[in-house]
């Protein structure tokens, strides 16, 4: 949990708040932001980072597009991502899910939710 | 007859252009006809999803006032605590002490969580705003759509009413079914979708 880099990816400052927040309850201190997937992309060549929560709608580049260019990178094929969206419409998790992320949850969440699907994900 | 003849031609011709011309504000007005039909499908979702935006606004802001209601009372019965405490020590019941401020420990440890709680309620922002967005496209598709029929209307090309209103269109991004309560799939469902890949 120490050397955890988490990246939160998501539009809204708001959200972006609440999840460092939540994240930082739980024990997870060292939180970078990014508003999209394309500023994750810039920010993640700058910085190493190990876990991405990632929203799915937002301007620029989308969470499905972000997630389908990391899983296109060789050093990204393997990084836990948990997608942290409104989008509840069965299609649409099964769209993520084969776009490669590791798990799914719907907002709003709860802090324990974000914190069971964190460990799941980082158990594999 | 024959000198008739020509008026007579005449008439045809008139009565044809006529013909003609109704022919085309007929066909104009069918041509009208989508973009209304279309405008007034998306007047009521339009309205549907600003009442959503109203009814979920007013739901998530009681939820935190529940919250801070109890924080205020906590607070005030902190309060209450140390006013005890300090007579304790004036009074030098200092084993009254220990017991007193462990209540105290408790009560500051409620009001965080019942803080973190606002924190997480304040989730509602974002998906207001998705909603709000979606009712916000629904208009500027109305709003472009009448443009247009005020354009065929005055004969002008459809591009006119864009310049003479001289913005862009902003970007919007969101999810159609956003929703602070109704969750088309659970969290278990979900949880089952990803232990079956699994």
């Amino acid at each position: 949990m120490a050397d955890l880099k988490i990246l939160a990816v998501d539009d809204s400052p708001t959200m972006r708040r609440i999840i460092i927040n939540t994240l930082k309850r739980a024990g997870y201190s060292d939180v970078l932001e990014a508003s999209d997937g394309r500023d994750a992309l810039a920010k993640m060549k700058v910085e190493k980072v190990n876990f991405v929560i990632t929203d799915w709608n937002m301007p620029e580049m989308d969470g499905l597009a972000f997630v389908t260019a990391l899983r296109s990178m060789g050093e990204y094929k393997s990084l836990p991502i948990l997608m942290v969206t409104t989008r509840s419409v069965k299609d649409d998790i099964m769209e993520a899910l084969k776009a490669g992320v590791n798990n799914y949850i719907v907002k709003p969440f709860t802090p324990d939710t974000l914190k069971e699907k964190i460990e799941q994900v980082l158990a594999g | 007859m024959s000198e008739n003849q020509p008026l007579q031609y005449r008439i045809q011709e008139e009565i044809a252009e006529l013909a003609a011309s109704v022919n085309q504000i007929v066909t104009k007005f069918k041509e009208l006809q989508n973009p209304l039909e279309e405008s007034r499908e998306k007047v009521p979702k339009a309205t549907e999803q600003l009442d959503k935006i109203s009814e979920q606004t007013e739901a998530a802001t009681h939820q935190m006032l529940d919250r801070v209601e109890k924080i205020v009372q906590q607070v005030e019965d902190s309060k209450k605590g140390l006013d005890e405490i300090k007579d304790c020590a004036s009074d030098g019941r200092t084993g009254d002490i220990s017991a007193l401020a462990d209540d105290l420990i408790e009560k500051a440890n409620v009001t965080c969580n019942d803080a973190y709680t606002i924190m997480d309620a304040l989730q509602f922002q974002d998906i207001t705003a998705q909603q709000m967005n979606h009712a916000a496209s629904l208009l500027e598709d109305i709003e472009f759509r009448l443009q247009n029929i005020m354009g065929a209307l005055k004969d002008q090309p459809d591009d006119k009413a864009d310049d003479e209103n001289g913005r862009d269109r902003k970007a919007r991004v969101y999810d159609p079914h956003a929703d602070l309560f109704d969750k088309k799939t659970d969290q278990s469902a979900i949880d089952d979708l990803f232990a079956r890949k699994g």
